[in-house]
């Protein structure tokens, strides 16, 4: 079993060096097996769909390589506010400074983001359960559910991190107030309600 | 009706087409119509460019943007393939190009109806919200393009390329909101909702269906009005104890298989 866990694990690490390399588009599955070592139906018995299956497994399985750096860099936090604002300029940082992804959102964003959208609902199940633990308990503002809330903070990072649109997010002064306002002013129980 | 064109008329100018057309609405009847007037003139323009776009939006509702010919449009509108170029010398970029303005302004200008006749900020953000998912989940050329060809439109609303579509519906939105808070505020409000508006028609959630007005209101009540009052977090939560947050199995091999 583990030969089949790591012979998995070389050919996403080769086929995403293709992808790096050439894009999405001009990646083939015999590319993939060459640059695994492998050949082409070792390659096809891990992934029977072939060459969509490859690059759709490839994509998630970098995706979830990006969010669990995300993961690591954040998991310490003590409190929400210290993860958002801590955790939005990280976020969007990592993805400004994702070569492969920048690449292909460059020259291939027509093949790219109908893939991408695909993980959306896990990635923002990701999100949702990283930040649920911070929620719970008498933190919450009176009549917010716990998933809704859960939920609707995930949505809005993965939004927000990915395009910030007019918010600077190298700016704590500007990150504090978009976390304190927009996501969590209506979230967290206070004084004032 | 006078009081709905003069309110409407200003954030409508200009939407349809920079150069010539200014949008201006009537509601009457009933229904919302989008009349073209040349106001320097003062007498309605050809309205040769909207048959056309209008044609073209018919023609994407079926086939989509792809397979969509300029002779395809020619025949939808009823004149030749050279009035289409004569109209659109870009030919089929520009005609799909002038559809998205056309639909864009069409959208601006329901908006603008029914946020103009809001009472109160809440108001105003519902059914403005429930306004643009009505519209967007009806529209079938769009429809057609998502379901069929999303590498045609995901390009215009994922990563930086959103902020140009942020800008636009702030701009548009902005002059509203600022009836009852600072333009800034009302920018930022603008923002938020919009965001909101993408993610849950993009990927639905349990419960929340923005076309309905009760529960579209839940979620203007809950996460989106504490935005348009609240200047800072309460310190309560600065001091809460540490919570342990771990990075869910299940999820893990979600995204892994």
């Amino acid at each position: 079993l583990p030969e089949v866990a790591s012979s998995r694990q070389r050919i996403l690490e080769a086929t995403y060096a293709c992808i790096a390399r050439w894009g999405i588009f001009k990646t083939t599955v015999e590319d993939a097996a060459r640059e695994a070592g492998m050949s082409r139906a070792s390659v096809y018995r891990h992934f029977p769909g072939g060459r969509e299956e490859l690059v759709a497994e490839t994509i998630s399985w970098e995706e979830l390589r990006f969010f669990t750096r995300l993961y690591d860099e954040l998991h310490d936090a003590p409190t929400l506010v210290e993860v958002l604002e801590r955790g939005l300029p990280f976020a969007h940082r990592a993805i400004l400074e994702h070569e492969v992804l920048q690449r292909v959102l460059e020259t291939e964003p027509e093949t790219l983001l109908p893939k991408l959208t695909v993980d959306v609902t896990r990635v923002t199940a990701l999100i949702s359960g990283f930040l649920l633990p911070y929620l719970s308990g008498d933190r919450l503002a009176p009549g917010v559910e716990l998933r809704e809330a859960a939920d609707f903070l995930a949505r809005m990072v993965l939004s927000y991190i990915t395009s910030p649109g007019r918010w600077d997010l190298e700016d704590p002064v500007q990150v504090a107030k978009l976390v304190r306002t927009e996501l969590l002013a209506g979230i967290l129980a206070g004084p004032q309600r | 009706v006078a009081t709905v064109v003069s309110r409407v008329a200003t954030p409508c100018a200009g939407m349809i087409d920079n150069e010539t057309d200014i949008a201006i609405l009537f509601h009457g009847m009933g229904t919302l119509q989008l009349k073209l007037v040349d106001v320097r003139r003062e007498q309605p323009i050809a309205p040769q460019r909207v048959r056309i776009a209008d044609a073209a939006n018919r023609c994407v509702a079926r086939r989509g943007v792809q397979k969509t010919t300029v002779d395809d449009v020619a025949r939808e509108a009823g004149c030749s393939r050279a009035t289409v170029y004569r109209t659109f010398p870009g030919g089929k970029e520009e005609v799909i190009s002038a559809v998205v303005d056309t639909e864009v302004a069409r959208l601006f200008s329901a908006l603008a109806v029914s946020m103009g006749e809001a009472d109160d900020i809440e108001d105003a953000l519902v059914v403005g919200m429930v306004c643009a998912a009505t519209a967007i989940g009806e529209h079938e050329a769009l429809q057609y393009v998502v379901t069929n060809e999303p590498g045609a439109l995901l390009p215009h609303l994922c990563f930086a390329p959103l902020g140009a579509v942020l800008e636009r519906v702030c701009e548009f939105a902005v002059p509203f909101l600022a009836r009852w808070m600072d333009p800034n505020q009302a920018r930022r409000v603008a923002d938020l909702a919009t965001r909101m508006v993408l993610s849950y028609l993009a990927t639905p959630a349990l419960g929340i269906d923005l076309t309905n007005e009760q529960t579209t209101r839940r979620l203007v009540a809950t996460f989106l009005m504490p935005a348009t009052r609240s200047t800072e977090l309460p310190n309560t939560e600065l001091n809460t104890e540490v919570p342990n947050s771990e990075l869910p199995n299940s999820e893990l091999t979600g995204l892994s298989i």
